[in-house]
């Protein structure tokens, strides 16, 4: 089930400073997967990181503008870096847009490529919290993902399950 | 017009308490208004508290942000005050930045950007934080005409889709000639800040508001973790029933002070116990207060110099149970917090309390503990504040006993130091004489607007059941009130009864 309850999902200063909360991660990787099943299932796994994304993206510049929105993700995405080495080939825009997570090399080690999508997201989001708090990101991500509930507790019934 | 003709103008809660007040009632429906002020001045926060009280998911509020605080920051600071609630995010209310539309394009596009948002919100509030650093921008590139155009047509347009309208801008005062956007706008709230010593005192004022009366003047406000709280210059009193005047007097259970007052202090009356430090003025007021709970009358003390546990305590080392009426709500001791008070906030304070609790008798103890909480800048309006403050709580029927040090003096004998005899009706004089080489106490009633008084001097001792009259009338000694009186000599003391025979006789 894609719940989204903010008491499970407060990462402490320092975990965001450094790599993602499980809780976080665990948050993106829901996400991606409900990204995944949403989109046709031949889609690689790495786009449903980029639809997440893109989702995040044109919510939060509606919030924060683009120039705030492209500050967080470069953030993000430099704190992701240092997690998974792979995303070195991704850039973030002057829109704020996602560059080369396409060009992403296949790892030897199985789910490499999605995990490196789990971290950045994880990562965004991991900000997010720290910035604006549990109870705020949650709405957001509730607009962002209206019908998640539904969808995930069909995904929690299929897949998961 | 008659009044069934004028079309109704409904008003929306401000959602800052006291403001309603001080704006008359509410602000306008569809009003567009500007929020202007010096940075950290409060803007951007009375605007939230605007938003989350009228935003509904019918009725959303749009807020627009630009160029100003980063909208992330806003909301994580905004988030910790009380009024804010995430649950109304976003359907209710809607945060949209609309800074790479300043940046990248012209006044035009921005309009286009506003109306294409608000057309599909329906707002009932719209929000534009900072309206000044758009303006700014634009003017380095359009001319005047186009700025004022622009500003016109978002005013028409806003009204037209039946918003209320907050611009938020830091404007300086000197700004407010010859800017269209002060010409368009419905109403002005501006926000100061200003710093006298270490001091910093925040006010608010009204410049305009079209369609109803607002309270004119400065009016103090504090910014705390529920966000701003305005007090104005009227205490909130517009609102209130007078009571008819009560004329019982009230006594304070010391029978020998209760004969000299004639019975007690009328009540609605504002009293002053005027003596040096030690005299027992504190004591007097606490039997003051202790008499009325007893009678079943509720009351307040205002303490300035000690915190309400010790001044229960020290009542109850009199016999005087204050902690029992306190836990049954028949009295608050308020403790008012110490430093940059003004005498706005006392006064809500006790306002609030005198409604809770249906006090009909009040002790403020004392005043220069209460002058000395004020910021500097409101200790120069002491006498005007305090003129303002006792017309209103007695003209709602409180009955007020001040207490008030005074600096012994043996050639005069001053009733204050603030020169505020004129804003009581009754005094009681404490003070110290010298009497066989002894430090004793003396007091008189020097004054009684409402009635006849006792005339006496009378000697009182602080004793374990508080302030008890010993003795009658000190008819020994003469020159008592400059605290070294003479003993009359036994021919003078022969004398002075039959002064008074020849008196009467002659009446």
């Amino acid at each position: 089930m894609f719940r989204l309850h903010r008491s499970i999902l407060r990462p402490s200063a320092l975990q965001t400073r450094t790599m993602p909360a499980p809780a976080m991660r665990d948050l993106a990787r829901r996400l991606l997967d409900y990204e995944a099943v949403a989109g046709e299932s031949s889609v690689p796994t790495e786009f449903a990181a980029l639809r997440v994304y893109e989702n995040l993206r044109l919510h939060l510049c509606t919030l924060a503008g683009v120039a705030g929105f492209q500050s967080l993700a470069s953030r993000g995405l430099t704190l992701a870096k240092s997690e998974a080495p792979e995303l070195s080939v991704v850039q973030i825009a002057a829109d704020g847009r996602l560059q080369g997570l396409e060009h992403l090399e296949p790892q030897t080690e199985k789910g490499r490529e999605d995990e490196a999508g789990v971290v950045l997201i994880a990562q965004l989001l991991g900000l997010l919290f720290t910035f604006i708090g549990g109870a705020l990101t949650v709405r957001l991500l509730q607009n962002v993902w209206p019908d998640a509930a539904v969808e995930e507790s069909r995904i929690a019934n299929g897949r998961d399950a | 017009m008659s009044t069934q003709d004028k079309v109704t103008i409904h008003q929306l809660p401000t959602g800052v308490p006291g403001l309603d007040e001080i704006v008359g009632g509410g602000l306008p429906e569809f009003s567009f208004n500007i929020i202007a002020g010096s940075p950290g001045s409060g803007k951007t926060t009375l605007a939230h508290q605007f938003v989350f009280a009228n935003a509904t998911p019918e009725r959303p509020a749009v807020y627009f942000t630009v160029l100003g605080e980063s909208a992330i920051k806003m909301l994580r600071y905004q988030q910790q005050y009380t009024f804010f609630d995430p649950a109304k995010l976003p359907n209710s209310v809607r945060f949209i930045n609309l800074s790479h539309v300043v940046l990248e394009k012209d006044l035009g596009a921005v309009l286009e950007e506003i109306i294409k948002e608000v057309e599909k919100a329906n707002p009932a509030v719209v929000v534009v934080d900072s309206f000044r650093t758009m303006v700014r921008k634009a003017r380095a590139e359009v001319s005047d005409m186009n700025l004022q155009a622009f500003i016109q047509r978002l005013a028409l347009f806003l009204a037209s889709w039946q918003a209320t309208t907050f611009l938020i801008g830091e404007y300086a005062e000197e700004e407010l000639q010859d800017n269209p956007i002060f010409t368009v706008a419905d109403g002005l709230f501006w926000l100061r800040q200003s710093t006298e010593r270490n001091s910093v005192v925040r006010k608010l004022q009204i410049i305009k508001l079209r369609g109803q009366a607002s309270v004119p003047g400065l009016h103090t406000f504090r910014i705390t973790s529920e966000g701003l709280q305005a007090f104005s210059r009227t205490f909130g009193l517009t609102r209130h029933v007078k009571r008819l005047p009560d004329r019982r007097r009230l006594t304070f259970g010391i029978p020998e002070l209760d004969k000299m007052l004639g019975g007690g202090i009328p009540a609605g009356d504002s009293a002053l116990v005027a003596g040096s430090s030690g005299t027992g003025k504190s004591v007097l007021a606490t039997q003051f207060i202790a008499e009325g709970l007893r009678q079943g009358e509720p009351g307040i003390v205002a303490v300035f110099e000690e915190r309400p546990q010790a001044y229960a305590k020290r009542a109850g080392s009199f016999g005087l149970d204050l902690a029992t009426p306190q836990k049954e709500g028949k009295l608050a001791i308020l403790y008012l917090r110490p430093l940059d008070l003004s005498v706005d906030e006392t006064m809500h304070s006790i306002l609030d309390a005198v409604q809770q609790i249906g006090a009909k008798r009040l002790v403020i103890d004392s005043l220069a503990g209460f002058e000395m909480a004020l910021s500097p800048g409101f200790r120069a309006d002491f006498r005007e504040s305090l003129y303002r403050m006792i017309f209103a709580l007695t003209g709602i029927g409180v009955t007020i006993l001040s207490t008030v040090e005074v600096d012994e003096s043996f050639t005069k004998f001053p009733f204050s130091t603030y020169s505020i005899s004129f804003l009581t009706d009754d005094i009681i004089r404490l003070r110290y004489v010298s009497i066989d080489g002894q430090l004793r106490k003396i007091m008189v009633v020097v004054k009684m607007r409402g009635g006849n008084h006792a005339k006496d001097i009378r000697e009182y001792e602080i004793t374990s059941k508080g302030v008890v009259i010993v003795g009658g009338r000190l008819t020994e000694y003469q020159h008592l009130i400059t605290g070294i009186p003479d003993r009359l000599s036994r021919s003078n003391l022969e004398k002075e009864p039959a002064r008074k025979r020849e008196g009467k006789s002659k009446g």
